[in-house]
């Protein structure tokens, strides 16, 4: 497998960092080379929030900002046509459809999009702050990019000691994520 | 040992532990501070010392006296900081102390003071400039170890990317026994003894004996076994670099740290296009890779730098390859608001396109 670049964009509150870095730690479960590189404002809600995370099984080059993506998953609207701009012809397109209007987010005819309610299904498994953690649980699941068992294995690894609580709902939003695409 | 997924700043400061650094003490600015707060966790359960100083001034100061005892210390900072430092800096390489600076720069406007300094005599500091987690984390035992054999003070120098930057990266374990390694090697080391000699053991830029018959220093001789020391350290340490695709290039691009990373990306894309072009990534700053620059020259009909400032390694550069081909900047200043050297600039499709246009000049003469 070549260098997998997957942008994750959204605003504070969407659990945009958290899933990346469960993405990351699921790669080093599956004994894959990993890169992860974040960008936030300063507000804990409602700030632009985006995360690079680069898989690979060889050591990666790319440099922590990318060229190119492979993938770049759309949590919000709001910033995301930087990533976009960066998004490779034959890559994957995943829009958040529980905020974003999907008509008006282009893309090349090679794009493979996937169009998935995930704030929607987050709230629904009770945990509303999952979004991105079920973007990342359906990426995983339509592209095998990395395990769905070690993507649980990454909550675990990712989330803090004082943050134990949410274990339960952010691996059920994981599951719903890959259901949605079952 | 298992990998784990580990920030720039938390794998630095592993390695430094794990090689027996056992005091740390610096002086909080983005983007050291993570550094510091993570020797700051990591220190006191394997019996060592960290502590906030006042300022970036106590901080070294400390580190000195830690040092001075033959204990591995380490201070650091950013550029700023480093520019309070500096007459220590020269004072501990005069005294020839060793010491690690981790240098956590803005961009890479300080290029010359970390590698020309802005203290007082003749003084030089060795300078790794690593561009990924995993490369800083082999060059954290070179830092110590050069420090220690040259005793002198060795910079690492960083950035914010670096630092912020999360990889899968393996450090020897950072609670393994010290070894007392460090100080068993230093007979200059002040331990209360006075190592056989009956005389009293003294570390100082002046001197490390006064005259037996009066008082004061034999500055003359002290200076030339100082400078002496320098020269052979300057000559002793092989440099060494990253280089690839410059065998048929018409243009080399330099660069080094994060940006030479980016230049790399690019370079290896332009090769995939059919572009003739190579880098060479300077890892150690001092001493320079003179001659991997020289032979990845030889064949090429221009010299790019590139650097996230106005231009400094280019000096290093032009006196690598002594005018045999021109040597042109194509890098500039890019700077965020916050002025932490996070740049619109730094950015591979902008590194490119400024490459891809030097070498069509080039290639148009």
């Amino acid at each position: 497998m070549s260098e997998r670049e997957v942008l994750l964009t959204g605003i504070g509150g969407q659990g945009v960092q958290l899933a990346a870095r469960v993405l990351a730690e699921a790669a080093i479960v599956d004994g894959k080379e990993v890169q992860f590189f974040a960008s936030y404002g300063g507000m804990m809600r409602g700030g632009n929030t985006d995360a690079t995370v680069v898989v690979a099984d060889e050591p990666i080059d790319a440099p922590p900002v990318v060229a190119k993506a492979w993938a770049v998953l759309g949590i919000h609207p709001a910033h995301l046509a930087d990533p976009l701009a960066r998004l490779r012809g034959d890559g994957i397109l995943l829009l958040n459809t529980s905020v974003v209007e999907v008509d008006g987010v282009e893309s090349p005819d090679g794009v493979t999009r996937l169009e998935l309610a995930c704030s929607t299904v987050a709230h629904d498994v009770g945990n509303p702050m999952a979004g991105a953690l079920v973007a990342v649980g359906a990426l995983a699941a339509s592209t095998g990019l990395v395990e769905l068992a070690s993507l649980e294995a990454g909550v675990d690894r990712a989330l803090p000691s004082y943050r134990r609580q949410h274990v339960e709902s952010s691996v059920a939003a994981i599951r719903a994520g890959a259901e949605l695409v079952a | 040992m298992a990998r784990r997924l580990m920030e720039g700043s938390e794998a630095i400061a592993e390695a430094m532990v794990a090689v027996d650094c056992r005091f740390f003490a610096g002086y909080p600015m983005t983007p050291f501070t993570e550094i510091l707060e993570r020797m700051a966790e990591f220190l006191p359960p394997v019996g060592g010392v960290c502590m906030n100083a006042e300022s970036e001034l106590e901080a070294i100061g400390m580190a000195w006296g830690a040092a001075a005892t033959g204990a591995r210390a380490a201070t650091g900072s950013t550029g700023q900081g480093l520019a309070l430092m500096q007459e220590s800096i020269s004072e501990m390489c005069t005294a020839r102390i060793p010491l690690v600076v981790i240098n956590m720069g803005r961009g890479q406007g300080d290029y010359f003071q970390a590698t020309r300094g802005g203290g007082h005599g003749d003084y030089r500091t060795p300078v790794l400039a690593p561009s990924t987690v995993a490369e800083a984390v082999e060059l954290v035992p070179l830092a110590f170890d050069l420090a220690d054999r040259w005793r002198n003070p060795v910079l690492i120098y960083g950035d914010y990317y670096l630092g912020h930057t999360s990889q899968a990266v393996e450090v020897q374990s950072k609670d393994h026994a010290s070894t007392g390694r460090a100080v068993a090697d230093k007979p200059w080391a002040l331990d209360g003894s006075t190592g056989g000699s009956g005389r009293a053991k003294l570390l100082s830029s002046l001197g490390e004996a006064k005259q037996r018959d009066g008082v004061g220093y034999d500055l003359a001789e002290h200076l030339e076994r100082a400078g002496a020391a320098t020269l052979e350290m300057g000559a002793g340490i092989e440099p060494f670099c990253d280089v690839g695709h410059c065998d048929d290039a018409d243009l080399v691009v330099v660069a080094f740290g994060t940006i030479g990373r980016f230049v790399r990306w690019v370079v290896k894309e332009l090769r995939s296009e059919g572009h003739r072009v190579g880098y060479v990534r300077p890892i150690t700053l001092f001493p320079f890779p003179t001659e991997a620059v020289v032979e990845a020259a030889a064949g090429a009909r221009s010299v790019a730098v590139y650097e996230n400032n106005l231009g400094q390694m280019i000096d290093d550069v032009r006196l690598s390859v002594l005018g045999s081909c021109p040597v042109e900047f194509i890098g500039g200043l890019s700077m965020d608001s916050s002025g932490f050297g996070v740049g619109p600039e730094i950015d591979a499709p902008k590194i490119r396109a400024r490459i891809l246009a030097e070498l069509e000049r080039v290639e148009a003469r």
